[in-house]
């Protein structure tokens, strides 16, 4: 009897040991920092995921609403080792769909099974739509079909695919020497380059976030709704923009010219209705922009190339010398065919003598002897101050990305000398870019207001629209000096007539023709321009057009006037604009 | 006699066994009850999780889809698109000749595109999940005698 309560006593005893023991593991586990390192590893691994949520980048539309710049659905497809059931089923399909190699694929599928690899393996980025539904044909196929007797069935189980955005540019090349590109083959790090996408890179793309979520599904949490990145509704009409690229791409053909730019602004806003430059680029492919730019070329001619812009540029001589006082239309000239300024002569285009002339005789036969004179009556001070009033020297501001800007010498400088009071009058030794030249030129279509030019016309962001209102730089030249330059311009054009007239529409305009410096001097070849406004009595277009280095002839009032001509011919049409007599029979009561 | 009294007013120990078996059983059908509605809302709150994350993967699907769709509607109308649809059907671009210009009272020139409303116009939307999917029971009961007290407290006023 003792005996058995001993043995009872001692299982009792060994009992409460093993309890105080699980007790005292269980405590101990509980309170060691291994336990604690562990928790918080799978906390980490298993209870929450790092999501880091790339906002949509915002579109770009045209003034009316066509998409210029959207984003495409694209697939991540992926392989998770441990959950593939058939390796060679996944690496053969995989490779037929997504014509990726098949060995490294079923390497992949078959990680698990002979590296233990637990690692999502990806296979291939940037895969089409198209392409993951003949994936889920496949996936679809294999679920209908008989299981085999002996060995894994096809399948395609721990194949994943996800979507994500991409740009893209459903206009292809149009315009995009305006929209610039995104390089989104970097997915995790791509920035617009160029142009709009540069400019507005920060609000395109919004603000990237970091979410912590919960892998339990008791603990709910919100994901943060995060706005997708502001969209630009530009000032680019898309059907303008079309129909000048055309314009401009024949017209570069046809007179074997390097290059072409053609710009269409209004006058009283500076949007820009329409900017063509050559040569085009796809944007949707532009790993291939060395190709189609190689080193020292231009992206976007209107705003990058300074280039001396010849006899345009007297429209600002000779708007300036009106405002000033210091001639008026009227005022005689005799031109003798040269003129000494600084020491050194200078002569007209044709090195002929036009006799007496008024300043619309001088401007409609873009006599360089008249214009430096003119210059000359002015003065020095008052004529760089005009220029820096045009922004001469000056960044326009326009709202893309690269614009370049030479700086105006100015007297007192070194490089200044004084025969550039007479070369700069008629547009030689000064560089400006076509932007330049188009937003200084607008203030004669605007009363002497000078418009900041912009593509950007208006943004949505978090879902509002904001307009961007138009901002006026300064009043350069009094109202009625650019009401006078605009009719003096209009006659000369109508006096000569131009191949830049337009039936039915009064047009004011001025041709250009600026020699090409070279390593000993100016050479023959030359950049041929052409800027012109109308209707003359409500401008509702500016155009220049700049052919560089045309071979059919130097002249541009040869090769530039009739691509203005051809280009206005087409924006009538495009922006509704009754010939001028129907347009003021519409206005009278 | 003293001694008397007390067994006369003692149970049965059968009785006394069968209260505490009764109360054994009434705080473990009682545990039991809770622990049962405490797995049913765990339950539930587990499965409305799991469809939220549901349709919020959806939901970034539908986001992407419309936006490619945006894009693909954009490739179909687009201008080198639209004017090869356009001498398929025999149209040819219109010239200036072509026109005829008509002054109709009351039709003003073709109005810049908005594609949101202006800022004035705007009313912030409500969060997506609703506070009744993440606040406890607690929270659900404070907030409930909060409105109550601050309610008639109102009604004093």
């Amino acid at each position: 009897m003792n005996g058995g309560i001993w043995r009872m006593r001692l299982i009792g005893a060994v009992f409460v040991m093993l309890s105080a023991a699980i007790v005292y593991q269980m405590i101990r586990i509980q309170n060691s920092e291994h336990s604690r390192q562990l928790v918080e590893m799978f906390a980490k691994t298993y209870n929450q995921q790092v999501r880091i949520i790339i906002p949509e980048r915002g579109n770009i539309y045209d003034r009316w609403g066509n998409l210029l710049a959207g984003n495409k659905e694209v697939y991540e497809v992926g392989i998770a080792p441990p959950q593939v059931v058939n390796p060679e089923t996944v690496a053969r399909d995989l490779a037929a769909v997504l014509e990726v190699d098949y060995y490294d694929t079923l390497r992949k599928a078959e990680s698990y099974r002979k590296e233990g690899n637990e690692r999502y393996e990806l296979i291939k980025d940037f895969v089409p739509a198209d392409k993951i539904r003949q994936l889920e044909q496949k996936v679809s196929e294999y679920q209908q079909a008989e299981k085999p007797k002996k060995g894994a069935p096809p399948s395609l189980v721990g194949v994943y695919w996800r979507p994500h955005l991409i740009r893209s540019y459903p206009e292809n090349e149009l315009a995009a020497n305006v929209l610039g590109f995104y390089n989104y083959l970097d997915r995790w790090n791509g920035r617009g380059m160029l142009g709009l996408e540069e400019q507005y890179n920060n609000l395109l793309a919004g603000n990237k976030q970091q979410v912590i979520l919960p892998m339990n599904p008791t603990e709910i949490q919100e994901i943060p709704e995060i706005p997708p990145g502001a969209s630009l509704i530009t000032s680019i009409d898309r059907d303008i923009q079309a129909a000048m690229e055309r314009i401009i791409d024949e017209a570069v053909e046809a007179n074997g010219a390097e290059s072409g730019t053609l710009v269409v602004m209004d006058p009283k806003t500076g949007e820009i209705l329409a900017m063509a430059t050559t040569p085009h680029f796809n944007p949707n492919e532009y790993w291939r922009y060395g190709e189609i730019f190689p080193v020292g070329s231009y992206f976007n001619r209107a705003i990058s190339q300074l280039y001396e812009p010849g006899s345009v540029f007297k429209v600002l001589t000779m708007a300036a010398a009106i405002d000033a006082g210091a001639v008026q239309p009227d005022t005689p000239f005799v031109d003798v065919g040269a003129i000494e300024v600084g020491g050194i002569w200078i002569y007209n285009w044709d090195r002929g003598a036009w006799g007496p002339q008024d300043m619309v005789g001088c401007m409609q036969h873009s006599l360089n002897v008249c214009l430096a004179w003119v210059a000359q009556e002015l003065g020095p001070t008052q004529f760089y101050k005009y220029l820096q009033d045009f922004g001469i020297g000056r960044y326009t501001g326009i709202d893309l990305a690269g614009e370049q800007v030479y700086p105006l010498s100015l007297p007192g400088d070194s490089n200044w000398y004084p025969v550039n009071l007479g070369t700069n009058s008629f547009g030689q030794g000064v560089a400006t870019t076509p932007i330049q030249m188009i937003t200084a030129i607008a203030a004669m279509a605007n009363d002497g207001k000078m418009m900041a030019p912009h593509v950007v016309k208006a943004y949505i962001q978090d879902g509002v629209q904001y307009t961007v209102n138009p901002r006026v730089i300064r009043q350069v030249v009094k109202p009625e000096t650019a009401r006078t330059i605009t009719e003096m311009l209009a006659v000369s054009l109508e006096n000569e007539a131009s191949n830049a007239l337009v039936e039915g529409y009064r047009i004011a305009g001025k041709t250009g023709t600026a020699e090409i410096p070279g390593p000993g001097g100016y050479t023959n070849m030359t950049n041929a321009s052409f800027v012109g406004w109308g209707p003359v009595d409500d401008p509702r277009f500016i155009v220049y057009v700049w052919l560089e280095k045309p071979t059919s002839s130097p002249w541009g009032s040869v090769v530039a006037a009739p691509v203005f001509s051809q280009a206005v011919e087409e924006l009538v049409v495009l922006m509704k604009i009754p010939p001028d007599e129907i347009r003021q029979q519409m206005a009278s009561p | 006699m003293n001694q008397r009294i007390i067994q006369a007013y003692r149970q049965a120990p059968w009785r006394v066994q069968l209260q505490w078996i009764g109360l054994f059983l009434l705080v473990l059908v009682g545990g039991m009850l809770i622990a049962g509605v405490y797995l049913y809302v765990s339950g539930q709150a587990a499965e409305t999780g799991a469809r939220i994350k549901n349709l919020e993967l959806e939901r970034e699907g539908l986001a992407i889809r419309i936006a490619d769709m945006r894009t693909q509607l954009a490739l179909l109308n687009s201008s080198q698109v639209m004017l090869e649809r356009a001498e398929k059907l025999g149209f040819r671009p219109v010239e200036r000749d072509d026109l005829v210009f008509l002054p109709v009272a009351g039709v003003s020139s073709r109005e810049v595109v908005f594609l949101a409303p202006p800022p004035a116009s705007i009313q912030r939307e409500n969060k997506l999940l609703r506070p009744a999917y993440t606040q406890s029971l607690w929270d659900v009961l404070y907030q409930s005698v909060y409105q109550l007290v601050s309610s008639r407290g109102g009604q004093h006023q």
